[in-house]
């Protein structure tokens, strides 16, 4: 039984990227994941899920404890200050302004990229791809050649963001 | 009849076309070059394209538009090719 075991722990090492030199950081790491995998897969063995949770378990206390900084590696999510209409216009506006053929006097937010600031359409494909970097998504060339003064970006980016007044 | 309302300097469909091409040409080369890790090489890369593109950009004859833009595709491979090379 126990020579059973020890083979289904090894093919869950070999299944997440091959046998790890290092057991005791990286082992109890892998094995989070594991288990819920696992027990969808030998659900009539009851007995042997039973005694491999109680392993993986009892190794993760154990290394937590050993290692107390692992637990700040653990899980850190992305926290950002929630976005408003205002802080959208905001951060476009400011990305306009620091495109260098955009005259930051001229620069509204009703202004038309090509009517009114005299760009062409190679600068509004360069425009799109700078508010992608700016809030982190993509945006699709269907909708992307539409997007054409400040104010359709914002509108657009607050509907995707699921933003309302 | 037969008199068109669209104003006279309006592209015709074809040219139509070739325009979305080459926007999404240029918009395909800028998200590759985002991926290049080098901060310096980035830089250069986009200046390359933007001044490749913009340097063209009065072209209007249909099948000198139509080699730039396989000349275009071969140089995007190409930046795709060496990219994914130096991934692995």
């Amino acid at each position: 039984f126990i020579a059973l075991h020890a083979g289904i722990l090894q093919s869950l090492f070999l299944c997440h990227g091959g046998p790890c030199p290092c057991s005791t950081v990286s082992a109890p790491l892998r094995l989070s994941s594991g288990p819920l995998a696992l027990r969808a897969a030998v659900v009539p063995a009851a007995p042997l899920h039973r005694a491999l949770s109680f392993y993986s378990a009892d190794r993760r206390t154990r290394c937590v404890n050993r290692f107390p900084s692992l637990d700040v590696l653990c899980r850190q999510y992305g926290h950002l200050p929630p976005l408003t209409l205002e802080s959208i216009e905001e951060r476009v506006l400011y990305v306009l302004k620091l495109y260098d053929k955009i005259n930051p006097e001229k620069l509204q937010a009703t202004s038309h990229f090509m009517k009114d600031l005299g760009l062409d359409s190679l600068d509004q494909v360069e425009i799109i791809m700078a508010m992608e970097d700016e809030f982190g998504f993509e945006i699709p060339d269907g909708e992307a050649e539409k997007l054409m003064t400040p104010d359709e970006i914002v509108q657009y980016i607050a509907d995707k963001k699921d933003i309302y007044e | 009849m037969g008199v068109s309302r669209l104003p006279s300097a309006a592209l015709t469909f074809k040219q139509f076309l070739q325009r979305q091409k080459v926007l999404g040409i240029y918009r395909n080369m800028l998200r590759t070059i985002r991926q290049v890790p080098d901060k310096t090489d980035r830089k250069y890369l986009s200046e390359w394209a933007r001044d490749e593109f913009k340097r063209n950009k009065n072209a209007t004859e249909q099948d000198a538009v139509r080699m730039m833009v396989t000349q275009a595709n071969k140089h995007l491979e190409e930046l795709q090719g060496s990219l994914a090379l130096a991934k692995s």
